[in-house]
Parts: structure tokens; sequence; C-alpha cells
């Protein structure tokens, strides 16, 4: 049943997926189909509408009009299926918000517990076998202010691992960043694409995007301008729009 | 120094049970305080509708008169109020007031203004962040208060609550106004008989001095306590 | 219960004495307090330590006591003391006003030191530092820097503080003084109304609360006028 599902529908379908903040139209009428396993990057200009996007495919933001469904979940303005696709979608964020007053240990596991409610020796066991995914397990009983930004970052990739999702939504995760400690956080999340989880990451890392990459999507002004294989997308962009945002990018 | 000592002899006994009066009026009215002001604090959360404004009023008018008024309000019709409060439901008592529930309602209530406000200031400058991680991570509601946003909120309110503390502290001098034989009362009997009240309301002010001091120092060795690990480590 | 509009209405004059009296401890006691409380503030920011220790006390005493304890010292207490009866001041202090003014002033400056020193120490140093690189003298850079700043930073403190003790000279009853809510106690055990002389005394501090309020809200929006804060 479970497999069967999941074979039969796309991990992320939208269709027609309007988002107004009042009068402000942050998306206009998104189709998007995300497969299984695939890894997407999205870019764009500031207000462009690319953490919206990602934000709506959880249920951060509600959406206005059209449909979402994640896994073939459909996603609704009840709880219940808000719910069942936020344990489809895990979430990275920019500001990695930890809970401070807690360790990183209590971090990772504090989900599982509450909202699957593990036993607490079997989450530890959990947590720390993510931790130690994104090498950082010597720190778990430390709590979040003694930890660099990076290493913050990699606790909070962990975290949302811990409830064991099988899509990753990374809301540009390393532009809170200092310059040095990007790319521990973007090695961490190349290593987990490594094992066939699908992701969608918003990010302005140009060469995280080549690599890693399956497609690259291009948002300006709420609208999917361009998406294209990474190759194609870099070396033979095909709207002016997205050719002047290279430029200015790569500069 | 005879004049303070315990028995027969002096008036310390006096002066100690008046203290534990004091201390426990100012205990009751500040739990009742602190109940009341965070059930305000999350009913009124969201700044705007009609819950929001009725606290506006509410809070407007606690804090706008004295709490010797409110304390005088409760003693003297306290039981009147109470009585036409219940009858439309059908309860009929009859019930007196005394001096020490009036002062723990009256300032249980004027506090509860001020910490409501005082809370939901704390909950608002937790983090956006901390509910979203919650959300995204499908954290149950009830989980997501206890654990994540009031002990976020409590540390955020906690200088406010101890100021708020040694208001109410010293607050409860007034419930002596309305009769109640609480520290300075017996301090201004003692005075009266002896004919050495600046002996008595010197012991009496030491009394409240020293809480206000030593409550200040101690609540930040145990906020460090709390606090362990937040702050980044200075390297 | 009740409320009686026609006692209202009769007990108006002598609630509106009572109030009369409330303003005028309450804009008395502002007037002796502040300048003490700025005076105490430099002696509790000196550097000289028998100063800043003098300060640290006086805050103490003066904010950590209630304001009717402070009052029964000085009306009832002082009395005992053989300096200050013989003193030149006794006949001052035979007074409940003079009394109340002198109690409330130290609880009232105690607190004013405090969110002076607060004011003061928020001041950015880059502002004070810029000041002496101009060639200002220290005292310029304290009298025309460093001061007016941190009376704009204070003034919301200042108005919170100002409105608690307002409300707290209800305690002045104790001592005899006729204020508003006292009054109000009079009318209440002629008539044996619970409600309807407390009500409206507490309607009457009301005003004089959020008048304070959009009085000190006018200030602020004067003193910052130029700063482009709203």
């Amino acid at each position: 049943m479970e497999f069967a599902r999941l074979e039969r529908h796309p991990a992320v379908a939208m269709a027609g997926v309007d988002k107004f903040y009042g009068k402000y139209q942050a998306l206009r009428a998104v189709d998007l189909e995300i497969q299984r396993g695939e890894k997407l990057v999205v870019c764009g200009p500031s207000g462009s509408g690319k953490s919206t996007l990602i934000r709506c495919i959880n249920a951060l933001e509600p959406h206005d009009a059209g449909t979402i469904s994640v896994n073939g979940i459909a996603l609704g303005r009840d709880r219940a299926s808000i719910l069942d696709v936020r344990r489809e979608a895990g979430m990275v964020f920019q500001q990695f918000n930890l809970f401070p007053h807690m360790t990183i240990l209590e971090n990772c596991t504090f989900a599982p517990r509450t909202s699957l409610g593990m036993a607490r020796d079997k989450a530890d066991a959990l947590a720390m076998r993510y931790l130690a995914r994104v090498h950082i397990a010597d720190q778990a009983q430390k709590f979040p202010a003694q930890l660099s930004g990076g290493q913050q970052q990699r606790v909070a990739i962990a975290r949302a691992l811990c409830m064991e999702p099988r899509i990753m939504l990374f809301d540009e995760p390393t532009s809170a960043l200092d310059p040095e400690m990007v790319g521990e956080v973007l090695r961490a999340i190349e290593e987990l694409t490594a094992d066939g989880m699908t992701m969608v990451c918003v990010t302005h890392e140009m060469g995280f995007a080549r690599r890693v990459a399956d497609r690259c999507l291009f948002m300006d002004q709420g609208e999917i301008v361009e998406a294209a294989p990474a190759g194609d997308f870099f070396d033979r962009p095909k709207s002016p729009r997205l050719r002047a945002f290279l430029a200015q990018i790569l500069k | 120094m005879e004049l303070l000592a315990f028995g027969d002899t002096g008036y310390g006994d006096e002066l100690f049970f008046g203290a534990l009066t004091t201390i426990q009026l100012a205990v009751f009215g500040y739990v009742l305080a602190l109940a009341l002001g965070l059930v305000f604090a999350v009913l009124a959360l969201k700044g705007k509708g009609p819950r929001w404004w009725l606290f506006r009023v509410y809070a407007s008018i606690f804090t706008g008169v004295p709490s010797l008024l409110i304390i005088f309000l409760f003693y003297f019709g306290g039981a009147e109020l109470v009585r036409s409060l219940l009858a439309p439901i059908g309860i009929n008592v009859r019930l007196d007031v005394s001096p020490f529930t009036a002062g723990v309602a009256a300032l249980g209530l004027v506090y509860a203004a001020y910490l409501g406000d005082l809370i939901r200031s704390a909950i608002i400058n937790v983090p956006r962040g901390q509910f979203e991680a919650c959300e995204a991570l499908s954290v149950p509601r009830r989980h997501m208060w206890l654990s994540v946003v009031l002990p976020q909120a409590f540390r955020i309110a906690l200088p406010g609550l101890v100021n708020t503390w040694i208001v109410l502290l010293k607050d409860t001098a007034l419930v002596s106004l309305a009769g109640l034989n609480d520290l300075i009362a017996n301090a201004k009997v003692a005075a009266g008989s002896t004919k050495e009240p600046f002996v008595f309301f010197t012991a009496a002010l030491l009394f409240f001095v020293v809480i206000a001091t030593v409550t200040l120092p101690l609540v930040n060795r145990v906020a460090r306590r709390l606090e362990r690990g937040q702050r980044r480590a200075e390297v | 219960m009740r409320f009686d509009p026609v006692l209202a209405w009769g007990s108006m004059p002598a609630l509106l004495d009572g109030a009369l009296m409330t303003l005028l401890v309450t804009f008395t006691v502002m007037a002796v307090g502040g300048p003490l409380g700025l005076a105490v503030s430099f002696a509790r920011m000196s550097r000289r330590r028998p100063l800043a220790w003098f300060g640290a006390a006086y805050v103490s005493v003066c904010r950590g006591a209630p304001s009717l304890i402070l009052l029964y010292l000085i009306y009832n207490g002082l009395a005992q003391l053989d300096i200050v009866r013989d003193g030149p001041l006794w006949f001052l202090f035979q007074h409940a006003f003079f009394c109340v003014v002198i109690a409330f002033s130290l609880n009232h400056s105690g607190y004013i030191v405090e969110i002076m020193r607060g004011g003061m120490e928020a001041v950015p140093a880059g502002l004070l530092e810029a000041g002496a690189s101009l060639g200002l003298s220290p005292r310029q850079v304290l009298w025309k820097i460093r001061i007016p700043i941190a009376i704009r930073y204070g003034l919301k403190a200042y108005q919170n503080e100002a409105m608690l003790f307002m409300k707290s000279t209800a305690a002045v009853s104790a001592v005899t003084l006729t204020d508003l809510t006292a009054a109000a106690n009079e009318i209440f055990y002629m008539t044996y109304d619970p409600f309807t002389p407390i009500i409206t005394a507490g309607a009457i501090y009301w005003v004089i609360n959020n008048a304070m309020r959009i009085g000190f809200g006018l200030l602020e929006r004067r003193l910052n006028r130029h700063l482009g804060l709203a």
C-alpha cells in the first residue's frame, strides 16, 4: 500500500498555486512536479517567491489557490492533512531555529518523542545516528549557542532527519553563515543526496547547484521562469531574466 | 534590643508572626497574579479581537487606580460582590471577607494586569522561528507551548517578574490599613504601647529592604543556571 | 451590588477636594524627589567609593521599603529622637503634609537614581568619544551630551514610576491627610455604601492616571521631535 502510493505519485505536485500576502502576490499560478529522488535547486532574486514556494510545500504558509500534494497526499486546510504532509517533508531553515534551551541531543529527540511517542533510549539512538551522519555526534551534550553557525546548521539537518522524512526542504541553509562555514554545511547536504532522498534546496551557491542538482529552477516575481538540468541552466540560459541574474551573481 | 525579644518581655514574636502573614499574603497574591496573568496573556495573545480588547479594558481599570482602593473595595464590598455574582447562577452564600482574603484578591487582580502584559510581550518576543521549527517537526501544540515557548518566554520575562514580586511585596503593607495583622500593623501596635516607634518601624523597614535586596542576586544566580550554555561561550 | 449616581454626584465636592490633595502631594514630591534623585544618582555613579556606597544604600532602603513604612518612620518614629525633637526643623516634622512629602520623596528619588543610572549607562560610548574628540571638556560632555540623552532614554521608565507613585500616594490617609482615597473612605463610613464612593474615586484616579500618560506622551514627543522617532 505504502509502497504503491509512493510508486504512483511524484514526490511533490503543485498545480496552479497562488499565494498572497495581503495584496502582494508571492506565487502566481505555479505548476511544478518533483520526481522521487530528484535533487532540485531553486534560485532567484530576493522576493522572487522561492522561499514561499518551499514553505507552501510543508504548509508553513497556507496556499490560497491551486493544489499541492506531497507523495500523493493532498494538502488541505485541515490539520490532519497538514500533519501527514509534514511527516513526509523535513525542513531546514535559514536561521537554524534550534531550541536554545535544549542540548543538541534534546533538540533532535524532542520531535520523535513528543510527536511519534518514541521511547527515550530509542530516540537517543536515532538522534546519535543522524548526528554522526552530519559529523557532529561528539557535540551531543552541548547547547546550540556553544556551537558555530555551521555546526548549528548541521544539527538542524540531523534534527529534521530524525523524523525520517522522505523529502528534505532546505530554505537558504547557508545564507546566515560566515563564509568559512558554508562548505561544511553544503558537504553535509551533498552526502545526504547520495542515498536517494528527494531534496529541494533554495540557495545561491552555484557551485553546489552544478554538482548536486538534477534540475535547477529560476524564479522571478512569483513565477517559475526557467527550469533546466544544471548544465543547460548555467551554460545555456534561455530567458534574458535568468541571463541577467546569472551575470549578477557570478560577477 | 530587649524590645525585639521573643516572649513576654518583647515584641519579637508579634513581629515574627506579622512578617509570616506578610509573606503569606505576598506569595498567595503573587501566585494568583501569575496564574491569571498567564491566562490573560494567552487569551489576549493575538493583539486584536474582542478578547484583546477585554484585556485592555481590564488592565486599564486595574492599573489605573491605586491598589489600596481595590483592597478597600474588596474588603468593604467583597461579600456583596461575590453574592451578586453568584446569585444569578442560583448559589446563595453569606460570607465574610477577611482583610487577608481581600488583600490576596486585590493584589492578585491588580498585578495580574501587569503580569498579563509582561508575559504576553515575552511570548511575542520568542522568535517566530521557534514556532515554525515546532510546526515543521509536527510537534504537538501542548509540547510546543510547555517545552519550547513558555520556557523561553519565562527567561525573557524573568527580570520583570522579579521586579513585580518586589513591588507586590511592598504593596502588602497597604493591607494593614484594612485591618490585617501583618508586620506593619504589629509594628504599629508595638510602637504605640512602648512609645518606641523608631525601633519597630526600623525593624519593619529592614525586613522589606533585606528581602528586596536579597531577591535580585538570588534570582540572577538561578537565571544564570537556567541559561547555562545558552550564551555563546566567550573564546 | 449597586451604584448610586445621586450619592456619587453629591460626593463630588469632597472627592474633588481629596483629588486636589492627591495632586498636590504628587507634584510636590515630583518637584522635591526629582532633584534629590538626580543628586544622589551622581553619588551612586561616583568613582569615590564611600559616595557610591552611600548611593547604593540609599537606593536599597528608599526603593526596597514600602512608602507606608517610610511614612510611619518619619511621622511617628523621628519624633522619638531627641536630635529631631530639639532640632530647628521640629515644627516641620509635626505637619503630616511635610512628613508625607519627605517620605514619598525618599521613595521616589530612590527610583530616579536607578532610572538615571540606567539612562546614563545606555548612552553609547561612541557619542561621548565623539564629543571629547571635538574638544569638549569632560564637564561639557557630561552636561551637553550625556545627561540630555540619558534623560530621553529614561523618560519612559520615569513615566511608569511617576504613575505608580501617584497611585501609591493613596497611603497618605494613614497619617490623617485627606486625599482622594481618604475622602472616599469617609463617605463609606457615613453611608456604608461600599461601592459608590470607591468606584467614583477610582474613576477620578483613572482620569488623573491617563492625563499623566498623555502629558508624558506630549513631553516625549517634544523632546524627541527632531530625532525622527515617532
